[in-house]
């Protein structure tokens, strides 16, 4: 029954990729202003649906409103993303006089078929991350190479349990758009940090 | 009981469609026989195993991808996204829906300066997707009469040949292009096509990094070097690949879609 309901799941989420007429525009609607009008250059742009950690569904403007710091990892991954999630950490401890509300960080998995989002869970607790602060998101194949595209990340799945990948740490502002981003492992924080707090200011 | 037989009947619909898409191709498609292959740009030696697959005989022409910005609006140039498409999305066309005065010219040319959204998006609405770089590569060592002429000198010979012609004015029809051993036109001498994981290789944007390539920046196998340089004319492809971003569009870059079996 369980597999039935997972295959169901990613039955929805493969759907999505070819999205039908659309005749109406977004911005004629009486819709709230902050649904409407993504810049041209959101992330959130993109319409597909996922997971978080707690198995709920997440749309990816629901991320909007808040500074986000954004990376991808896959959990079994034993050097680099235990290295990223702790260049995170290092970030996070330089932002904690900032509130939940103001800055999260999202980590997305590039191996959707092993990060379930139990798999999420685990790691999540595994590694202590605030769930306030924390959001970790899964969805299928696709959908994560359509966000993994736009953080510029080149990945390539060897076949043998490991994912080759780049490690970027990129920092979106409240709209969604990348604001600044840090390439490579154990980097010195400080620009990053210094543009979080540059866009917190502006807030 | 009534969950078994729901799934014994499910099994035989996706048996039975499984069966179907083997006997029926969709129109303009071949059939691509899997196999192994060292890909001529990779980080080791070990072949690269690709399951048999359906690929477009034709790439993607003007008047097609003209039927599909008519369906589906948010794709039409003037209402794309940035972060979709940058702005020489569709250059060549007059308008939303109009290629122009040179219309009859490029009918039947390969549609060119359209996204990797863009490209995945026609494909997703033709049930298809893109190929994977594998796929494309393994399709591409075919001549007209080998599946493989990685050996042929001559077929190699006229291979870069072709990488060092110009761009002409029109692009020609494509049915006027190069036809391998599967009855697939355009795969060389025609345009770049993009591919579904083109950000797989892992090459690092500027080739001056790439000297003292920063390993940090990747985890598993490292780095990926250039495994067999011999084929120049692969090389330029995979570093062609990798300096593209999803939204870039390029004036002799098109696609092509493919399907699973």
């Amino acid at each position: 029954m369980k597999g039935l309901l997972y295959c169901s799941f990613i039955l929805c989420l493969g759907l999505g990729s070819c999205n039908q007429i659309e005749t109406t525009d977004a911005h004629d609607t009486d819709a709230p202003t902050e649904q409407a009008a993504l810049s041209e250059m959101s992330l959130y742009n993109l319409e597909s649906e996922w997971m978080n950690q707690e198995n709920e569904p997440v749309k990816l403007p629901q991320l909007q409103g808040k500074v986000q710091l954004v990376a991808m990892v896959y959990t079994s991954c034993t050097y680099a993303c235990p290295r990223i999630v702790a260049d995170l950490k290092r970030i996070e401890a330089s932002i904690e006089k900032y509130k939940n509300d103001e800055v999260g960080i999202v980590l997305v998995t590039m191996d959707p078929e092993r990060d379930t989002p139990e798999k999420l869970k685990a790691f999540a607790e595994e590694n202590k991350l605030d769930a306030g602060r924390w959001t970790l998101l899964t969805s299928d194949e696709g959908n994560i190479q359509e966000l993994a595209v736009l953080l510029s990340m080149k990945y390539k799945n060897s076949g043998n349990g490991e994912i080759a990948h780049s490690n970027i740490i990129t920092v979106l502002n409240p709209a969604g758009e990348i604001m600044h981003q840090q390439e490579g492992l154990g980097k010195d924080p400080d620009e990053t940090v210094k543009s979080i707090e540059g866009l917190l200011k502006q807030l | 009981m009534i969950l078994q037989r729901l799934l014994l009947l499910m099994l035989l619909i996706g048996v039975c469609c499984k069966v179907q898409a083997q006997k029926s191709l969709p129109k303009n498609m071949v059939h691509v026989k899997g196999g192994t292959f060292v890909p001529l740009y990779g980080s080791d030696s070990t072949p690269v195993k690709v399951q048999s697959f359906l690929l477009d005989v034709y790439p993607v022409t003007n008047s097609e991808y003209l039927a599909f910005v008519s369906k589906y609006p948010k794709w039409r140039k003037s209402a794309v996204k940035k972060i979709f498409a940058d702005e020489n999305y569709l250059r060549g066309w007059a308008s939303d829906l109009s290629l122009g005065a040179n219309a009859t010219k490029i009918n039947n040319s390969p549609v060119v300066n359209v996204s990797w959204f863009a490209a995945k998006a026609y494909c997703d609405c033709q049930g298809k997707r893109l190929a994977k770089v594998e796929e494309w590569e393994f399709a591409a060592l075919a001549s007209e009469t080998k599946a493989n002429a990685a050996n042929d000198a001559k077929f190699y010979q006229r291979s870069i040949e072709w990488y060092s012609q110009p761009n002409p004015t029109y692009l020609p029809p494509v049915q006027k292009s190069f036809r391998n051993y599967y009855g697939v036109y355009g795969m060389i001498g025609l345009v770049w096509e993009w591919t579904q994981n083109f950000n797989s290789a892992m090459v690092v944007g500027e080739s001056r990094a790439d000297v003292t390539m920063d390993r940090q920046l990747f985890c598993g196998s490292g780095s990926n070097g250039a495994k067999d340089v011999k084929n120049y004319v692969a090389f330029m492809r995979y570093a062609f690949r990798s300096s593209l971003k999803s939204n870039y569009t390029v004036a002799n870059l098109g696609f092509r879609c493919a399907k699973s079996i």
